[in-house]
């Protein structure tokens, strides 16, 4: 299977302190990358690079079926939502409305799209509420179904359950669960270890602007090699 | 004190007789002012966010540039365009001084500097997720430019207002530019110094309040909008 996304040889530099660089790193479609480290390690940097808000100073990332398009046509295959999302000024529908009219998707197919995003995200007939009037935990279930509704190959969330109550959680973690069902390939940037174990799928683990490692937390992870690794992980985090 | 009251009274007493003098050089005004705030919006506003967005060698050399011209002496505009459009000038065979469109070309160099620096202020304090969104649902730089500037349209209209702001209260471009010419080219301004200096104190104390009127009017028009 090809890789969704295929980093080589990336390299990007944040004034003389920090730099991100990975040598390798292939993301497969459909599949969720949970990126773990501390603070400063470099997770927020990559999730910024891959949504080509960052020019990295060497190196490559390839889109699979992007590669050929301009900058803005490569962008909308993929979808970043930051762990403090802005919500443009409006209704919730105005919102989830500006990307899909960006892509000449209007009428009857938009009000179809935003209806169905945001009965995924749990937020069923808030389309005429005004962006400026919700809680944090609304503007984060927005913002991603701002992101969703555009039907994205990869979806990149930068700490998405920050904001995110304990009740709403479950029904969060099961909707990013479900998303490569739906052929997306989730790649989030959590603190959150257990988070990132209950989602299932790959952890990178990244530290001073390297990959150190990456484990993979599918159904059968519950052997003794993985849960030492696991242990590690968490030692690691201090948890 | 008597003779203020007194000149108050005329001056109120004019502006509800409707002269027609008056009316005339009010409306020159605002028509002088507004076409040159049209033009200034059209140049300063894109210049603004072109600046405040893009990153390039010489910028800070042209926002330096930009603040400098902030504070362009009126009289020192009127005395380049008078030289441009004298009949020895570049432009002199387009017969447009002393008229008001040399005036609104005056005004429009003044206002500008103003609208593009207050929409460059606007631009750097607004928040940087706004562009980093838009981007990433999928616009264009053009387009995300665009919804910048709806996002951040309280600072352009503060932008718009001071330029208009400035335009409508200087004397130097009018008076130089349009000559002072009645019933074409007087603007309440270069009436109030030319009727003060001729005794017409009432006459000038009348177009004064007008033209606070005008900027109070144009300010609550703003709040209003804010408040929508």
């Amino acid at each position: 299977m090809e890789p969704v996304i295929s980093i080589t040889d990336l390299l990007v530099s944040q004034g003389e302190s920090f730099s991100l660089s990975i040598a390798s790193l292939d993301l497969m479609p459909r599949r969720i990358y949970a990126l773990t480290g501390p603070n400063g390690a470099g997770k927020s940097t990559l999730l910024r690079t891959l949504a080509l808000l960052t020019v990295p100073q060497r190196g490559r990332i390839r889109f699979t079926d992007a590669d050929c398009g301009s900058l803005p046509q490569q962008r909308q295959k993929v979808t970043f939502v930051e762990q403090s999302p802005y919500l443009l000024t409006g209704t919730v529908s105005d919102n989830l409305a500006f990307g899909l009219k960006l892509r000449g998707i209007r009428g009857k197919e938009q009000q179809k799209r935003i209806k169905s995003a945001l009965k995924m995200v749990g937020l069923d007939g808030f389309e005429n509420r005004k962006a400026n009037e919700l809680s944090g935990g609304e503007v984060q279930r927005v913002a991603l179904a701002r992101a969703l509704v555009l039907e994205p190959k990869v979806l990149l969330l930068d700490e998405p359950t920050s904001n995110v109550d304990s009740k709403s959680l479950q029904a969060f973690e099961t909707l990013l669960r479900r998303l490569p069902d739906h052929g997306v390939t989730v790649v989030l940037a959590t603190h959150d270890l257990f988070l990132a174990e209950r989602l299932g799928g790959e952890i990178l683990r990244i530290e001073n602007g390297c990959l150190l490692d990456r484990t993979h937390r599918s159904s059968d992870h519950n052997s003794i090699k993985e849960k030492k690794t696991w242990l590690k992980l968490l030692n690691a985090q201090g948890l | 004190m008597g003779y203020l009251t007194d000149s108050f009274a005329a001056a109120v007493e004019l502006i509800f007789s409707f002269d027609q003098e008056l009316r005339l050089t009010v409306w020159t005004s605002l028509y002088t002012s507004s076409c040159a705030i049209i033009v200034a919006a059209l140049i300063g506003i894109p210049a603004g966010l072109s600046l405040g967005i893009n990153r390039f060698r010489g910028r800070r050399l042209m926002i330096t540039l930009l603040n400098t011209l902030m504070a362009l002496p009126t009289v020192v505009v009127g005395l380049v365009l008078f030289g441009l459009f004298s009949r020895q000038g570049p432009a002199g065979s387009l017969g447009l001084l002393f008229t008001p469109w040399a005036m609104i070309a005056g005004q429009t160099v003044l206002a500008t500097p103003i609208v593009a620096n207050y929409v460059l202020a606007a631009v750097s304090g607004s928040d940087q997720r706004i562009m980093d969104t838009v981007l990433t649902l999928g616009a264009t730089r053009f387009q995300a430019g665009v919804q910048l500037l709806k996002e951040i349209r309280f600072g352009v209209m503060a932008a718009v207002i001071a330029g208009f702001g400035r335009v409508i209260s200087e004397v130097g471009v009018a008076m130089m530019l349009g000559g002072n010419i009645r019933g074409s080219t007087r603007t309440m301004t270069t009436s109030i110094a030319l009727e003060t200096s001729k005794g017409e104190f009432a006459f000038g104390l009348s177009l004064g309040i007008v033209l606070l009127s005008v900027s109070l009017f144009v300010n609550l028009f703003l709040n209003l909008l804010q408040q929508r």
